[in-house]
């Protein structure tokens, strides 16, 4: 079966461009404009990953970490941070959220494969 | 250190105090943004550069930043798709530091200039290019588009202030502007030849 993955962000701009990507090597892909739609969408689906951005209204990529942690289907699911915050502290943050890794954009399609096809 | 290979930096300190506008000015190159909160004046020079000028009317949070697309190797869709990459988080950097200095994403407001085609001895339009990936960019992100200039064959200084909306745009003479020519040279040669990717990091 073939994986989700559900990406998070509040630019459509961006949500397209990584979306384009993903599609472009076969994964199946849902999208969330900020943490509270992320938390609906992945309600019930089985996802592989989930791709956040920090800054977003509503609910910020770190506390959508900290939510998704705290639920028992998605506490070992792999979720990558991709924000432009490079900020040693703000990386700390992530991390204690239980993020699995984090990238600073702009993205390279080739090295966030990489990173997709290593975490999942 | 800038954790990009392509520096999209906030506007280095080059602050002076301008004296016919009477206040402090910023001005910032490209590649670089800067936001603030204070009534100040963001100065910049384009030739086929853009520059998007953000606000939010009613924090009185605004920002600039000044940047072109790298060059595409080629008409098709994925490489016209990501030379879009480096411009969609040139936008996001100036964005989120307007959100860090109080503004709100849904009461952005945009003003666009630059994308002249001022570049001799490249064929391919690349201010033009540059103005339509702004227009493109900030109507899919629903950011009204208050005023622009953009595009001819001339570069533009700009004065925005970022307090009231309110742009000042000087249009330039071409043949007069060798600095702004070779400044932009240096700089899409930077953003085409270079890798453009940040930094990755597995959290063990």
């Amino acid at each position: 079966m073939g994986h989700c993955i559900l990406t998070v962000d509040d630019s459509s701009t961006m949500r397209q461009m990584i979306t384009f990507t993903l599609k472009g090597a076969n994964f199946e892909v849902v999208e969330a404009g900020d943490g509270v739609e992320a938390l609906e969408v992945a309600k019930g689906k089985k996802l592989s990953l989930i791709i956040t951005d920090v800054n977003m209204p509503r609910m910020d990529g770190i506390t959508l970490v900290q939510r998704l942690r705290a639920l028992p289907e998605f506490k070992f699911t792999p979720i990558l941070v991709l924000t432009t915050e490079s900020d040693a502290s703000m990386k700390q943050k992530g991390k204690e959220a239980g993020a699995t890794g984090w990238i600073v954009k702009p993205f390279s399609p080739e090295k966030l494969l990489d990173v997709v096809n290593k975490v999942i | 250190m800038s954790p990009l290979a392509v520096p999209l930096v906030h506007g280095r300190a080059s602050k002076y105090l301008d004296r016919t506008f009477n206040r402090q000015a910023m001005k910032i190159l490209p590649g670089e943004f800067y936001a603030t909160t204070e009534d100040e004046v963001i100065v910049t020079v384009l030739g086929s550069c853009v520059a998007a000028c953000l606000l939010d009317p009613i924090a009185m949070v605004g920002g600039m930043n000044h940047f072109m697309l790298p060059m595409k190797h080629g008409d098709r869709d994925p490489d016209v798709f990501f030379a879009a990459r480096y411009g969609a988080a040139a936008m996001e950097y100036l964005i989120n530091n307007l959100l860090h200095l109080g503004a709100q994403r849904d009461r952005l407001v945009a003003k666009a200039f630059g994308g002249g085609r001022v570049m001799r001895g490249i064929s391919t339009d690349v201010g033009g290019q540059n103005a339509d990936f702004v227009r493109e960019f900030l109507r899919n992100e629903d950011i009204p588009i208050w005023g622009e200039d953009m595009g001819g064959p001339y570069p533009r200084k700009v004065y925005f202030f970022p307090h009231t909306g309110q742009v000042l745009v000087k249009r330039m003479e071409t043949t007069h502007n060798d600095t702004v020519y070779h400044r932009e040279l240096t700089y899409i040669q930077e953003v085409t030849g270079k890798p453009m990717s940040g930094d990755v990091e597995l959290f063990t």
